[in-house]
């Protein structure tokens, strides 16, 4: 994806959701933002740091340290039970959260010795939630993270993602990027691209609760 | 007929090898000597006889030395009348040439021409045991002998034999292993086509079409590789082995031949590399396109894993428990990939178990059992006192040895021999636990372990026998038993021979006497020194390096690409959870120890397996392939297990070391991507 021009700010402990519709270059800003990605030119600043100028060493650890990934298809692994899924970060991260107070949190500890196949897809999500929020990253990625889900589970999966934004006295930083409109209303952010470029960067002077959407 | 034939002829016949060894042709003249009688023929011809297809000197050669020694054959009539009279003037003590003619009136020389060999071909439908019977009594006969048991058909059977056992057991693993990488190869193959095995099903493909590309592929490939085999089998390989052979006997245009059954295996390995193809590829093609087009992911059997989650599972580190759940998920490629590096770990140690084992049957021989310098062959004819000369010089420690006939209850008559013993330390037995044993038994004979087995003998047992030569038989009962790698016969002491109302006249003395200087001794036949007795069969052994070199090589190949085939089939299963671990932040490094922790377990496994079975394998061999003199025990030194187990293990670890550089190269957007 080629981004002509694509600049745009987001600032610490907002909720933002990046729209637009498919192959406009919404992943592809994860992708770069997450470190999962280098751009040809451009500058990425996360924190006062030019990530585009890390090398792959350093990439690796600001992802380890510093971001959460939460995917459409969850990426948990299929042969580690919910608690070990949790628990890989401890691996990566210095002050990894308790696995089991996270999974506590997004509501799965009586399924702690589960493996993902035998859970649901809103519960593999919250898995997938509880591995992201266990690292306690600063800024939390998520891509199409209700796309799977029906719009009951997808609403409890938001109000996680929510929560894990209010939290550490808001310093959290959370980006959705969707097609699905009716997740701006809950966002601090909007930001709306096309054709890889940036349509507008707005701030929701009233975002909505998560119960007052009609999904 | 042969009688008159040969006689119409002058000249001589010279033994091809020899010949050629010393650029003879046919007109050329040779000297030669037989007894005192001193010839110079013209070559009249070269041949090829296939009683000599084994022809050494003597028991001192085991390799034959075509330059120094062949054989010759020549028409009776040139050998001329004074010769054959003054031999029998000789034998009938006769000195005055006419007391010979009142004793001999009319004296017809061609009748008293010598002849020691008769050769006796039995109708099939008539028992060999009784005209054995009828000519045993004949004065004039000395032995009757066995085809079977001359030495250059007992010989080249013998090599037939073996390699015959060698070729089932080393065939059958070989194809087995090189099947094992063709399953692991083609699996391989058709995971990396199974986007374009998609992409052809969703454009409307039929299975059969998609199939027949697939099998076709499989096909044609073996196809040109059982060609590439067979060529090289046939021009480089078995030229090799065959001339290895070929050292040995004389044989004329010796050369390897492809016979029915490599025709017959490389249809199989067509046959079947077409079939595991098309086998493989059904099971991806059983999936629908969507499926096939997605990357793939690991299947996960509800309940499956369950066990993993409990007791000292609980404690094992996060990679340990991902790999071993790795392992559970996946037993038949597991199965296979420790079948082929077990495989492979057992074929070196048994090429270099086999070499170790040689090697301790040559110590064991040379430097145990043989405790003497010299071993001084003494001439047929000589005298007590002669003998008594030269106990004086080089010692009392002699010995005697006895062809004999050994007849059994049945009446079944085999070919032995007898080993007199008055050696004292020269020469020393062993029991079946490596521990020396005197041999002082007065009351009867020793026999070898594997003769008493391969016979049914068991301690008090009688043996009866008799000597070539002497039709009285004897039975002697069996009081002990003696461990020999290369001749399975009876021993017995000098005073129980003596019982038996025989004359102990040594053939042979052994001494440490230091005889490194002179040729040749009077009345000694032969001094055969101990240094070159080991080389002769240490040369050998050289032969057996090559076929060695050649096993290791091919097993650490074959075990290569089963190792590389199954560490790519692995990786490829686990991309998607390895650019997973990658976004969370894992350092490739991580993820390599990750990957390479499995291997590294199956390697270890294998290596556990492979070298009892190697070891187990080897021995099995020399029991099966080895002729029925020998007896070898499997000897492997502590060593040959380190260099096996080190050796499989560093090129099993180099090889997933090489797959794991897969992983810095992970694209962490296309991979996660394609699970969409």
């Amino acid at each position: 994806m080629h981004f002509g021009g694509a600049t745009f700010s987001v600032n610490e402990g907002e909720f933002v959701v990046i729209l637009g519709p498919s192959g406009a270059g919404k992943s592809t800003i994860l992708n770069l933002l997450g470190g999962m990605d280098k751009p040809s030119s451009g500058e990425i600043i996360v924190g006062g740091e030019d990530i585009s100028k890390y090398t792959d060493n350093q990439l690796t650890n600001y992802r380890a340290e510093n971001i959460g990934f939460i995917f459409q298809f969850y990426n948990i692994l299929p042969t580690l039970t919910v608690l070990e899924n949790v628990q890989i970060v401890n691996d990566i991260v210095k002050k990894p959260k308790d696995a089991r107070e996270v999974l506590k949190e997004v509501g799965l500890l009586k399924h702690e010795s589960k493996f993902p196949n035998q859970l649901s897809g809103g519960e593999q999500q919250r898995v997938s939630i509880a591995r992201a929020i266990a690292k306690d990253p600063i800024l939390l990625l998520c891509d199409e993270p209700t796309g799977a889900l029906d719009s009951k589970t997808g609403v409890e999966v938001l109000k996680l993602l929510k929560k894990q934004c209010d939290a550490n006295e808001g310093a959290n930083t959370v980006i959705i990027v969707t097609h699905n409109s009716l997740i701006a209303e809950i966002a601090d952010r909007v930001i709306r691209v096309k054709n890889g470029k940036v349509e507008s960067n707005e701030i929701n002077k009233s975002p909505k609760k998560i119960e007052e959407v009609e999904w | 007929m042969a009688r008159n034939l040969i006689k119409v002829k002058s000249g001589a016949w010279l033994d091809e090898f020899y010949a050629k060894e010393n650029n003879l042709k046919v007109g050329d003249s040779i000297k030669f000597k037989y007894d005192t009688l001193e010839l110079e023929e013209e070559i009249a011809g070269i041949i090829n006889v296939p009683d000599h297809l084994y022809d050494v000197k003597d028991a001192s050669e085991l390799l034959p030395n075509r330059q120094k020694y062949g054989f010759v054959y020549v028409s009776s009539n040139e050998i001329p009348e004074k010769y054959i009279k003054e031999m029998v003037m000789k034998k009938a003590g006769i000195t005055d040439e006419n007391i010979f003619e009142l004793a001999f009136p009319n004296f017809e020389y061609e009748k008293y021409i010598p002849y020691n060999y008769l050769m006796v071909d039995v109708k099939e439908n008539v028992d060999v045991n009784k005209v054995k019977d009828e000519i045993e009594p004949l004065d004039s006969c000395l032995a009757i002998i066995d085809i079977e048991d001359t030495p250059s058909y007992s010989m080249y059977q013998g090599e037939i034999d073996e390699g015959k056992g060698y070729v089932g057991i080393f065939s059958g693993l070989f194809i087995f292993i090189a099947m094992l990488s063709v399953v692991t190869t083609m699996t391989r193959v058709i995971k990396r086509q199974r986007v374009q095995i998609g992409v052809l099903k969703a454009l409307g493909f039929s299975n059969f079409k998609i199939s027949l590309h697939y099998i076709g592929y499989g096909f044609f490939v073996s196809f040109v590789a059982s060609i590439c085999g067979m060529l090289l089998g046939r021009y480089f390989l078995g030229e090799v082995f065959i001339n290895m052979e070929m050292k040995y006997f004389e044989v004329p245009n010796g050369k390897a031949i492809l016979n029915l059954g490599c025709y017959a295996v490389a249809v199989l390995t067509v046959v079947l590399t077409s079939l595991i193809t098309y086998f493989t590829c059904r099971k991806e093609l059983k999936r629908s396109p969507a499926e096939t087009l997605r990357l793939e992911l690991p299947k996960v059997k509800k309940g499956s894993l369950n066990i993993t989650t409990k007791g000292i599972f609980k404690k094992m580190s996060f990679a340990s428990k991902w790999n071993f759940r790795d392992v559970v998920r996946n037993k038949i490629r597991t199965f296979t990939a420790i079948v082929g590096t077990a495989g492979s770990c057992m074929l070196v140690v048994c090429a270099l178990g086999m070499l170790d084992s040689m090697n301790y049957f040559i110590k064991l021989q040379f430097e145990e059992l043989y405790n003497f310098d010299y071993k001084l062959s003494l001439k047929e004819d000589i005298t007590n006192e002669e003998i008594a000369e030269l106990e004086n010089i080089y010692g009392t420690n002699t010995s005697k040895t006895l062809g004999i006939e050994i007849k059994d209850e049945n009446g079944e008559r085999k070919s032995n021999n007898a080993f007199v013993y008055d050696a004292g330390n020269m020469v020393r037995f062993q029991n079946d636990k490596a521990q020396f044993i005197d041999i002082s038994n007065d009351s009867g004979i020793y026999v070898t372990y594997k003769f008493a087995e391969l016979n049914g003998y068991k301690l008090g047992d009688k043996v009866k026998w008799h000597i070539y030569g002497d039709n009285k038989y004897y039975e002697t009962e069996i009081v002990g038993f003696n461990k020999d790698p290369q001749n399975q016969n009876m021993t017995m002491t000098k005073a129980f021979y003596n019982s038996l109302g025989l004359e102990y006249i040594p053939d042979t003395i052994y001494t440490s006497y230091d005889l490194s200087g002179s040729e040749s001794i009077q009345n000694v036949e032969t001094v055969q020194d101990i240094t070159t007795l080991k080389n002769s069969i240490t040369e050998m052994l050289s032969m057996m390096k090559t076929m060695i070199v050649i096993i290791i090589v091919v097993a650490a190949l074959l075990g290569v690409i089963i190792i590389y085939n199954m560490g790519v089939l692995s990786y490829s299963e686990k991309q998607y959870q390895f650019s997973t671990l990658k976004v969370l932040g894992f350092s490739d490094k991580k993820i390599k120890r990750i990957f390479t922790m499995q291997n590294n377990w199956i390697t270890i496994l294998s290596i556990i397996l492979g070298l009892p079975v190697g070891n187990f394998l080897t021995d099995w061999l020399f029991k099966v392939c080895i002729d029925d003199e020998y007896d070898f025990g499997v000897h492997i030194n502590l060593i040959t297990f380190v260099i096996s187990a080190v050796g499989t293990f560093v090129i099993s670890y180099l090889t997933s070391k090489l797959l794991a550089r897969k992983i810095k190269n992970i694209d962490m957007v296309s991979s996660l991507k394609s699970n969409e």
